[in-house]
């Protein structure tokens, strides 16, 4: 499928970027489609002015389109392949070989197809490579560059490939539910329920993550390998680790780009979108408009849409430390009916007020359940009595009598789910109530699922009834 | 119990038949005609083009088996299906391909083109009728298709383009009853069941109409045992058709119930197929009792004699044909009658070998194994006695005989693998493989389809009066049998490996990874195939207007058919045909008395010979 | 060109057997070996089937072939043999083929009642199965009694649940309990050759004795939706002690709750 691995690299005083073109035997290509609030904007806002770019090419300038992922280097992703240096060319008029000394610390890869050269004369060229000699780091170039490269330049040898195989494997095994883009609307979509996630809002809902930070690699590789249980969202587990580990990143690179653009849009929303270009249009002129819009283009644009690349790199790359990790400050308090009472207390409690939601007896059918509520984007009440989450869908809270917790069943799972809430649902964090208590009411939930009151059954399982009749056997 | 003497005219009084009918418009004889000839000629065109329908469904079926994922050819740019994956089909969509592929090419293809088609143009001509006993149902039998064409049609729409039935034409419940199981199925799969119910119904008045013809409408001296074979056939498929379709269309209707319990007054919901707390796509816990395999157990009790219905009318045209072109009598003509009796009746109590994974009892899955087994003796009876009808034959080598011969040998290649099957603890493993899918094409293609070639090639001449071009037709039986065994045969190492069936990409499983070259190799095969029809459909509609012109008996051959003229007027033969022997009686010392090596059924005996006894 | 045609009906039954013959070596056949002690006796079966098959295969073609041999060499002057057929002929060949059908069947039965026949399930197994398989839309949902426990019908406090691997011990027979949570499936393990629908509204127990331990296989074989070809998993043969161990592990691992992990990185 990759025949060809066509790299350059732009440095536009945005950081470095690669360009990874992954070009298949498919005969037409497939898109990143933009989100409706990029729609949503007058033309010029979207594709920009002659005088600057706007918020379409901005974004692909940056990350490019399926076939050709660029490297936003800006962005904590993983991109693959090696960095090094060129330590000696040797080149004559029919071929040229490179030896290349990996960066410290790093090493070379047992299988190159291609060289990109980063820094130098050479900077910008990707070549392909003929024969690769891991040993020596010998590489025999297929063409000449046109510049030739000297030693000390830096290189990234098949640089993005691992997002490239990321981009494969989900469009293989993901795409068509949560869509090329990661919008969640691939053809499979429209026949969930609950939807798919769309990955642009960067929200995730089950986290391991305190309530300010964004997702950790880990969480989606759990979430991979274990599915989320009483959705669509299968279990990966039988993948291999590098093939999960790609798609988490490449999930992560979709994501960024989404919320990337939402947070682009939202510098031009308030002013240049269709609707409020036609209200001001009330009493300015087009032509203004326009022109404000290409000043601001010009001016500011640039510079803004740089920093937010600078705090989206620093909240994701956040996610991954310790600090954004939730670890309780006291282990799990032992299993107990009195640690099931003190739970369903607090579960009742008027400061947590789970019951709101969940209802009194854990069904999921507290009083909000049957609440119009209000899209808070809009303002407008929502059609369906229910709780809603950031994308909009009717999200009852969960009955939790069934056993099924989509985060995980574990107690740490249901202890991060009360501590930092469910992201993106209004499911809220409860992260000022104390440690203990929230291990009560793990504790209470957990038995939810055998006895509706704490100690109404004795531990005999025994008595449990045989519901499902056995099968015809003799 | 009647003994008559026919007095024979040796003028023609075929037109006071004629003069007795008003001129008929265009639209009462092309159209809504009642004439079986031209309802058969109708059924033939229109499951042709199903044909095409079908084949370009089975092509898409196996590029993303060759191709996974790859942007398909006219889905994506053409139609502009899946544009923003690049033209990557969806899953749901896959299961729309296989679901319709073979719903089309069962319903609309196999079925119709063997009972409705053959049927309907050959039973009156071959038992010395006018007509059918009733051609007004006849008619209806018709059109009825085409209410059920259409709702197949819009089955490929309700739900959105890139969706539709995707639950396997066998439709099993709980997929198929729960609307939100099989979420993309939605509106299209009510559809298609109605699409089932009404070729049901089109079947039906088929059957009801066959029957009565043959039981009463036969020319005199034409006994049981003088009929051919092909009528013989037709009269078993129609008395199992009439037997077990109301069960399926009963069957059809309660899952049309469960389907839209919701849109129907609550007095009539119905559940009978979902059991109590199933969960799917995060709906509420079922209620009710229902029984998922009460479904198979009645769509099987009719499915499973269907299969007889698709093939034994090929049997016996292929008989007819064999006999034909080898100049030779059929090889034990009443243990062929026999023997096909013994498939139908056998054919009814089979249906549990679908089921042996199923989890029921078993002790029935024993007995369904051994009254499987038993039904592969007649087959096999069958097969040496076509093998014997060829024996020895002064065979012609045209494309009619090629045909039939394929159709025998793939037939055997299709009965011995279903003896793998009928062991239930190979079965365990063979069930749901490729295996069955190698299977079954070896008896509907490989037999069925190339006998449905033979035949349109063999009694186009009485359809039209006009031949078929035979060079044409011998590269469409060449193309078609290497196309065809590419494709299929190494479906059963397939199914050996261990691949399933109707997975969109069975590649995931490391095990069968290594079967990708394999599968590209079938898609190549089944391309040639498909793109070989082209050849047929050329052929057939060049020669409706340009073919060599045939006479009355082009093939020399002994049925009554071709006592009539070519093309049959209305009221098919212009000498009322009265039959004094069998119909194989092909190079018998009789014919040679004539210096011929046929002798047509109706042709009398000399004088001196007792003229004919016709016993009822 | 006529015996071009004779030949035509020769040559590609052949072409068909030199495939079958160079399949295996070209990993066109079985997965592997059985690798089940029911698998050898699929196997066997299926081998006695293969062989009656393939000389009726032979037998049929080359008889079809040659009678088309016949027909192409024979001259137009010479007549067809005029012959209604043979009641003799009729009886051997309704005979025979019936006596090698009733054999075939059978031979079938022991191996049908040891697979299928619940009083017949080794005694180790009767009533005691090692974890419940609940297939679902697109995975397949294990459940595990809580170690020292017996396994219930119905989730029990305690039960330990992973997803897409069963653990089971080797060399001795397992039985597990087949469901599904939604529509039907089936659950397919290629190389133990156990196959078996998962009805809905049924528990069905399935047993087999896996021979060595070893990773094998388990698919759905049942279309129970898009994802059908999703429902990838395997089962995970161990000796006794591994498969407790494993689950002592899973116990440790479900109960988790974040502090002892935490400490133990903090090291």
């Amino acid at each position: 499928m990759e025949n060809s691995k066509a790299f350059s690299l732009k440095n536009l005083g945005l950081g470095c970027l690669l360009t990874a073109a992954v070009s298949g035997c498919s005969e037409f290509d497939s898109s990143f489609a933009y989100s409706a609030k990029t729609e949503s904007l007058i033309a010029e806002a979207q594709d920009g002015t002659d005088a600057a770019p706007g918020v379409k090419p901005t974004l692909d300038s940056r990350f490019g389109n399926p076939q050709q992922l660029k490297a936003w280097l800006k962005l904590p992703v993983e991109w693959g392949g090696a960095s090094a240096r060129v330590e000696a060319v040797a080149s004559t008029d029919t071929e040229i070989r490179i030896r290349f000394t990996p960066e410290e610390g790093k090493s070379l890869p047992t299988e190159a197809g291609s060289v990109q050269f980063i820094t130098g004369e050479g900077a910008g060229q990707t070549v392909a490579i003929t024969k690769w000699d891991a040993q020596t780091g010998e590489a025999v170039l297929a063409s000449l560059p046109e510049k030739s490269p000297a030693s000390g330049d830096l290189c990234a040898i098949d640089g993005g490939a691992a997002l490239q195989s990321g981009r494969v494997l989900y469009m293989r095994h993901c795409s068509h539910c949560h869509g090329t883009a990661g919008d969640g609307k691939g053809p499979t979509a429209e026949y969930l329920n609950p939807k798919p996630r769309d990955y642009r809002h960067g929200v995730f809902k089950f986290t391991s993550t305190n309530d300010q930070s964004k997702v950790s690699r880990e969480d989606l590789l759990r979430v991979l390998k274990y599915g989320i249980p009483g959705t669509y969202m299968p279990s990966f587990l039988l993948m291999k680790d590098e093939e999960l580990h790609a798609i988490v990143e490449y999930v992560r690179f979709l994501a960024m780009r989404g919320e990337y653009e939402r947070k682009l849009v939202n510098e031009l929303a308030s002013d240049y979108s269709e609707k409020s270009v036609s209200d001001r249009l009330k009493d300015e002129k087009r032509s203004d408009i326009v022109q404000e819009l290409n000043e601001f283009l010009k001016d500011e644009f640039p510079a803004t849409a740089d920093s937010l690349g600078d705090e989206l790199g620093e909240v994701w790359t956040a996610a991954d430390t310790e600090d954004a990790k939730i670890i309780p400050s006291v282990p799990r308090v032992p299993d107990s009916p009195e640690s099931r009472r003190r739970g369903r207390a607090l579960y009742l409690s008027s400061t947590l007020n789970c019951a709101d939601c969940h209802g009194i007896d854990g069904a999921g059918n507290g009083p909000q359940t049957l609440a119009f509520e209000k899209n808070p984007v809009s303002g407008e009440l929502y059609k369906e009595a229910g709780l809603h989450d950031e994308w909009d869908n009717l999200n009852q809270p969960r009955n939790l009598q069934r056993g099924i917790f989509r985060g995980g069943r574990r107690p740490i799972d249901l202890f991060c789910r009360i501590h930092a809430g469910i992201k993106g649902s209004r499911m809220p964090s409860f992260k000022n109530t104390p440690h203990e208590d929230i291990w009560h009411i793990v504790n209470y939930l957990l038995s939810l699922q055998f006895e509706s009151e704490p100690g109404a059954i004795a531990a005999a399982p025994a008595a449990a009834a045989e519901a499902a009749p056995a099968a015809a056997g003799d | 119990m009647a003994t008559i003497t026919p007095a024979l005219d040796t003028h023609d009084h075929s037109h006071d038949h004629a003069h007795g009918h008003h001129e008929q418009t265009f639209i009462q004889k092309y159209v809504f005609s009642t004439d079986h000839k031209v309802i058969g000629i109708q059924f033939l065109i229109t499951t042709i083009l199903m044909l095409m329908v079908g084949g370009a469904l089975a092509l898409a079926v196996r590029w993303q088996l060759a191709f996974p994922w790859e942007s398909m050819p006219l889905i994506g740019r053409v139609f502009g299906l899946f544009h923003g994956e690049g033209g990557q089909i969806s899953p749901e969509f896959y299961t729309m391909l296989f679901t319709m592929h073979a719903s089309v090419m069962i319903f609309l293809v196999i079925i119709p083109v063997l009972a409705g088609a053959f049927g309907n143009f050959l039973i009156p001509l071959q038992i010395g009728a006018d007509d059918m006993a009733f051609p007004v149902l006849n008619m209806l039998s018709y059109w009825f298709m085409w209410p059920a064409i259409f709702c197949f049609g819009v089955s490929f729409v309700a739900s959105g383009p890139t969706a539709g039935p995707g639950n396997g034409w066998t439709s099993y419940p709980v997929l198929s009853d729960l609307a939100a199981a099989a979420p993309s199925s939605g509106a299209a799969q009510t559809w298609w069941l109605f699409g089932l119910t009404l070729v049901g119904v089109s079947s039906m008045m088929g059957s009801v109409n066959y029957m009565t013809t043959i039981i009463n409408m036969r020319a005199p001296g034409m006994t049981l045992f003088r009929m051919p074979l092909t009528i013989w056939s037709m009269f078993i498929t129609a008395i199992l058709q009439a037997f077990a379709l109301p069960v399926l269309t009963a069957a059809g209707f309660m899952l049309v119930f469960d389907r839209l319990s919701e849109l129907l007054p609550t007095t009539i919901h119905s559940v009978f197929f979902v059991p109590a707390g199933i969960i799917v796509n995060n709906a509420a816990p079922t209620v009710g009792g229902g029984q998922p395999l009460l479904w198979q157990h009645l769509f099987w009790f009719y499915s499973h004699p269907a299969v007889y219905i698709m093939l034994l009318p090929a049997m016996g045209m292929v008989s007819d044909m064999l006999a034909c072109m080898s100049r030779k009598p059929v090889f034990g003509y009443k243990p062929m009658v026999y023997s096909m009796a013994a498939i139908a009746g056998l054919g009814f109590i089979v249906w549990g070998h679908h089921m042996f994974t199923s989890g029921m009892n078993p002790a029935l899955g024993m007995t369904f194994m051994t009254s499987t087994m038993m039904i592969a003796l007649p087959s096999a009876i069958k097969v040496f006695n076509w093998i014997g009808t060829i024996w020895d034959g002064n065979i012609q080598f045209n494309a009619v005989f090629l045909n039939c011969a394929a159709f025998v040998a793939l037939f055997i290649v299709g009965g011995l693998s279903g003896i793998f099957m009928a062991a239930v603890p190979v079965d365990i493993y063979f069930h749901d493989t490729y295996f069955i899918v190698a299977h079954f094409h070896y008896v509907l293609f490989g037999a069925t389809l190339f006998g449905v070639f033979a035949g349109i090639q063999f009694w186009f001449p009485k359809m039209f009066g006009r031949m078929m071009n035979d060079k044409v037709a011998k590269v469409h039986f060449v193309l078609t049998f290497i196309g065809m065994n590419g494709t299929f045969f190494p479906m059963h190492l397939l199914g050996i490996a261990g691949m399933p069936r109707r997975y969109a990409d069975p590649y995931l499983h490391g095990y069968l990874e290594h079967l990708l070259p394999m599968n590209q190799f079938m898609t190549i095969s089944a391309i040639i195939m498909g793109f070989a029809q082209f050849l047929l459909l050329g052929n057939f509609f060049y020669s409706i207007f340009r073919g060599q012109k045939a006479g009355r008996n082009p093939w020399g051959a002994n049925g009554l058919e071709w006592s009539a003229p070519s093309p049959p007027g209305h009221g098919n033969f212009d000498v009322p045909p009265v039959c004094y022997r069998g119909p194989y009686e092909y190079s018998s010392p009789e014919a040679e008395a004539l210096g011929q090596d046929f002798i047509l059924q109706t042709t009398a005996p000399p004088a001196g010979v007792q003229r004919v006894a016709v016993h009822h | 060109m006529k015996k071009f045609w004779a030949l035509f009906f020769w040559f590609w039954p052949l072409v068909a057997l030199y495939v079958c013959l160079i399949a295996p070596s070209r990993g066109w056949w079985f997965p592997s070996e059985p690798l089940s002690t029911l698998g050898h006796q699929i196997d066997g079966l299926f081998y006695l089937i293969l062989i009656i098959v393939t000389v009726t295969f032979v037998g049929t073609q080359a008889a079809l072939g040659y009678a088309l041999w016949k027909g192409a060499t024979k001259g137009s002057s010479q007549k067809a043999w005029f012959s209604h057929g043979s009641h003799k002929l009729e009886i051997i060949w309704t005979i025979v083929p019936a006596f090698v059908l009733v054999f075939i069947s059978l031979t079938q039965l022991d191996v049908l009642a040891d697979i299928r026949v619940l009083s017949k399930f080794p005694d180790s197994v009767q009533n005691s199965p090692v974890a419940e398989v609940m297939a679902r839309q697109f995975e397949w949902r294990i459940r595990y009694p809580k170690p020292g426990t017996k396994l219930m019908n119905e989730p029990q406090p305690g039960d330990l649940y992973f997803v897409n691997e069963v653990h089971v011990p080797a060399a001795v027979p397992t039985m597990i309990n087949l469901r599904t949570q939604d529509v039907q499936h089936a659950f397919f393990a290629p190389r133990l050759r156990v196959k078996q629908d998962a009805v809905p509204g049924l528990i069905i127990p399935v047993w087999f004795e896996i021979e060595k331990a070893g990773e094998y296989e388990l698919l759905c074989a049942e279309l129970c939706g898009w994802g059908h070809y999703k429902m990838k998993a395997r089962i995970i043969a161990d000796s006794q002690k591994g498969v407790d161990e494993y689950l002592t592990r899973l116990e440790l691992e479900q109960n988790e709750d974040g502090v002892a992990d935490a400490e133990a990185s903090a090291e």
